[in-house]
Order: C-alpha cells, then sequence, then structure tokens
C-alpha cells in the first residue's frame, strides 16, 4: 500500500487567514481527513483542509518539498 | 424527534432500571473500547494511524464518563459504577471482552462496535431522554471521524485481497452476531424504554444498523443481511454471557495507582 503526501492547512476564525500548519501520510483522502484532523488537534480549528503535495504547483521556486512532490509525480 | 421531553427525575422505578441498563452497556461498551483502541496507539500500521487511535481513546474515555455521570440521575454513584465494580458486572458488548488480535480486527471492530454504538446513541438522543437530548449528539458528531477511519480502512484491507481481506472477513463474521444481538435486545427490559419513547426497538436499530454498512461490508464479501444474531443473552447486562478480560477491568477501574489518587 503506498502512502500520499498530504499537506494541512487551516484558520482559526472565519475570514482569518489560510495557515499551512503541517502534513500527514495516508493512503487515501479519507484516512488524509482523519489523520490531520486528529494530528493537529491543538487549536479548537474553524476550519482545515488537506492537499495532497503533488497538487500544488510551486510558483517561484523549482527546488524544496512542492517542487519535489511535482517532479516524483 | 418528539417534543415532550423527560426527565430521568421524572420516570418510574422501571422506566429508570431499564435506563439504567441501556447507560451502564453504553459507557461500559465505550470505556472497554477506548482499552481497546489504547492498545494500538503504539504498532498501528503507521504513526498516523497511532495518533489517531489515540485521539478515539481519548473520545471513547470522555463519552464513558459523560454516560457514567448520568447514573447519578438514575440513582447510582458513578465513583462506585466506575471503579468498583468487578468484571462479572461489566456490561460491554461482547466482542470488545478479549484484546483484537491484529489490526484487521481493530479495522472490523471499528466498523461493527463503533458503528452499533453510534446507532444505539443515535436512537437514544433522539429518543424522550432529556439527559439523551443534552449530552449525545456531541458524542455522535465526534464518532463522524471514527466512522470516516473505519470505513476507509475496511475498503484499503478489502481492496488489497489475500491475507489481509481473509483476516477481514473472518473478523466481521465472528463479531457480527454477538453485535447484532447486542443491539438488537428485545426482551422485556428493552421493550419499556420502547413503549415510553426513550429509544427505539431493536429491531429498527438493526435495520439501521445494517443500512449504514450493507454496502461497505459486501466490499470483504460479507453479507450483513445473513447474518443470524447470537442468541445467548444476559438480561440482566443487556449483553452476551461472559465479561472483559481482568486486566482490562483493572485498567478500566485504574486499580494499580489509584491510591495515589490525592484528593
Amino acid at each position: 500500500m503506498h502512502e500520499i503526501i498530504y499537506d494541512v492547512f487551516a484558520r482559526k476564525n472565519r475570514g482569518g487567514k489560510l495557515c499551512h500548519i503541517g502534513y500527514v501520510d495516508a493512503l487515501d483522502d479519507e484516512m488524509a481527513r482523519v489523520y490531520a484532523w486528529k494530528t493537529y488537534d491543538e487549536e479548537n480549528w474553524f476550519e482545515m483542509c488537506v492537499v495532497k503535495r503533488k497538487e500544488i504547483i510551486p510558483v517561484n521556486r523549482d527546488d524544496g518539498p512542492f517542487a519535489k512532490a511535482r517532479s516524483e509525480s | 424527534m418528539s417534543d415532550d421531553t423527560l426527565k430521568i427525575s421524572d420516570m418510574g422505578d422501571a422506566e429508570r432500571q431499564a435506563l439504567t441498563r441501556l447507560i451502564l452497556t453504553l459507557a461500559d461498551s465505550k470505556r472497554i473500547m477506548g482499552i481497546r483502541y489504547s492498545d494500538w496507539v503504539l504498532g498501528a500500521p503507521s504513526v498516523e494511524t497511532g495518533i489517531a487511535a489515540s485521539s478515539m481513546t481519548q473520545d471513547e474515555w470522555g463519552h464513558a464518563r459523560l454516560l457514567y455521570a448520568m447514573l447519578k440521575e438514575c440513582g447510582l454513584d458513578p465513583k462506585v459504577v466506575e471503579h468498583e465494580r468487578a468484571a462479572e458486572e461489566y456490561a460491554s458488548v461482547d466482542v470488545l471482552d478479549e484484546p483484537f488480535s491484529d489490526w484487521a480486527a481493530v479495522v472490523a471492530g471499528m466498523v461493527l462496535v463503533d458503528g452499533a454504538m453510534s446507532v444505539a446513541l443515535g436512537a437514544f438522543a433522539e429518543g424522550r431522554c432529556e439527559a439523551a437530548r443534552a449530552r449525545v449528539p456531541k458524542m455522535i458528531a465526534e464518532e463522524d471521524f471514527h466512522a470516516s477511519l473505519a470505513n476507509a480502512w475496511y475498503r484499503r484491507l478489502s481492496q488489497s485481497g489475500g491475507d489481509a481481506l481473509a483476516r477481514l472477513r473472518d473478523a466481521t463474521n465472528s463479531m457480527l452476531p454477538p453485535v447484532i444481538a447486542w443491539l438488537g435486545m428485545d426482551d422485556d427490559v428493552a421493550r419499556t424504554l420502547v413503549e415510553k419513547g426513550i429509544t427505539a426497538s431493536g429491531e429498527q436499530q438493526v435495520a439501521t444498523f445494517r443500512d449504514r454498512v450493507r454496502e461497505l461490508l459486501a466490499s470483504a464479501d460479507v453479507d450483513v443481511d445473513s447474518a443470524i444474531p447470537a442468541v445467548d443473552m444476559d438480561p440482566a447486562r443487556g449483553r452476551g454471557p461472559g465479561h472483559p478480560d481482568v486486566d482490562s477491568v483493572e485498567r478500566a477501574r485504574g486499580d494499580r495507582n489509584r491510591s495515589l489518587l490525592v484528593e
């Protein structure tokens, strides 16, 4: 079974900044949802979402984790 | 949902005794389920899964604590119930009597035991009991994440085939009869609650449960509609015969270090 990297984004309040708060390894989207919610539960988040790292399009850098994930997909 | 809520203090003796059995079997099941989840905080298939198991452990113990607290209104001392009962008095669903043997059994337990508890809690929350309406919906909301994880893992193991599928199917088939019997209790005590509108009938709850898991279990070639409930039930506790292993009950009661609790 192949795990996928998902980046986790969350905001504390309605209208607050959506911040990158970490990542999880998961087998699919559903597991990623649960892992993110259960792992990053230090705040009472207003909103949280996960994105497959390989789906993030780098804008100004061709190195780093996002470019690497994109090139490997 | 009915509008005419019912306070526990306004219930008659028969209703209160029946309610006590319902709350105890739900609370004990959650407490022992928490212990079973805690066994997999270290040793789950991934770090993230272990963290989820840790979180679910906390959820189950929190739910158990809230349910035990409701027993005070039924005339019982929750501290005595939580810390002084023998294993033979525990009313947790039979499937939880022994630790899960492997991850496939944990996944089957998440789907079936946690799933059945959610159905029972849902019926309780939608009934007339005021305390249940106030306290149970938050538990059900937290259980949504348990169900998501359970369903995702169940599909994953069933799709992988081979040994994983065989283990998952075996665990599912062995758990279904006692789980359905527990959820579908239909004796005089259970009917007392149904007649007062405090919860749904066992038949209705089992039907809801079958609807929820039918498609998922079919992915492992398990037909939930052909599962036959276990017949040997203990009416005093609302579960089958037997009891959780003594070590788990000692952990549930907190025996080992309770003397260090300084109040």
